[in-house]
């Protein structure tokens, strides 16, 4: 088994804990845990750039903003959930296990077939520069629409009569 | 460098499918955030697993970082429109959104 397997294991082990996790501070911080797993699959690809977003943001900056979600609603007042059903993950996890083993991967390994090579290797930066300059557009607005519902849904508190 | 395609595909299943088992059995606001989360890992992991295989790494890479700041924004919008039905409904169960009147 190799590393590069074993991130990929690390990572769905990671996931499943942070469903089962009771507590919802430890399924935030086994999400990040996810988090750098991917991260260093990405780094085991050799996508660098991708790799350090991967970290910084989705490692550190959600970690944070899902922290302090949870810090900010009280532990009592999460829903009644039914916890039988996140018991029994293993078991589903371990049936969707096996099925995928008999069943998903010889169609991945037709799809492997499939692949072909792309047209030529451009740099990073020719990439988002030049090919790809419309999702910059797309980015920047997402992140002006982002800003804009946090902004409305927490105004500025004005004086009460 | 990297063969083991079909390998990475059946871990990629495997994650995408926690987030989704998450997001169905969960009744917590936060828990379905968290089963998003993960289910768009597991996405990004299949971006860079085909950007490697065809050698587009470049246009890959492009794509993660867009998924990624477009991640981030909606996760922070979303858990702010949680803390926000908390503080009006004292709860953050799925099914106190039902109570929204236009």
């Amino acid at each position: 088994m190799t590393y590069h397997t074993l991130l990929f294991l690390l990572v769905a082990v990671a996931a499943v804990a942070a469903v089962m996790a009771r507590n919802l501070l430890l399924s935030a911080l086994m999400l990040a845990l996810v988090s750098v797993g991917a991260s260093l699959i990405l780094f085991d690809f050799q996508a660098p750039w991708a790799a350090v977003f991967e970290l910084s943001v989705c490692a550190g900056l959600i970690t944070v903003l899902f922290v302090s979600a949870v810090s900010l609603i009280r532990h009592e007042a999460g829903a009644a959930e039914n916890r039988a059903r996140f018991y029994a993950m293993p078991l589903v996890m371990g049936i969707v296990a096996i099925a995928a083993w008999f069943y998903a991967v010889p169609y991945f390994e037709a799809l492997e077939n499939w692949a072909r090579l792309g047209a030529r290797p451009v740099s990073l930066g020719t990439v988002i520069w030049n090919i790809r300059r419309f999702d910059l557009l797309g980015q920047v607005s997402m992140l002006a629409a982002g800003v804009f519902v946090v902004n409305s849904i927490f105004p500025r508190r004005k004086k009460q009569k | 460098m990297i063969n083991s395609f079909s390998t990475d595909w059946y871990f990629i299943t495997l994650i995408f499918f926690a987030g989704l088992y998450c997001m169905l059995v969960s009744r917590s606001l936060l828990r379905q955030f968290i089963g998003l989360e993960i289910m768009s890992k597991s996405c990004l992991l299949g971006v860079i697993s085909v950007g490697a295989k065809t050698g587009s790494l470049a246009l890959a890479q492009a794509l993660i970082i867009t998924m990624i700041v477009i991640e981030v924004v909606v996760v922070a919008a979303g858990l702010s429109l949680l803390v926000k039905n908390y503080r009006i409904t004292n709860s953050t169960d799925i099914w106190s959104l039902d109570n929204l009147r236009g």
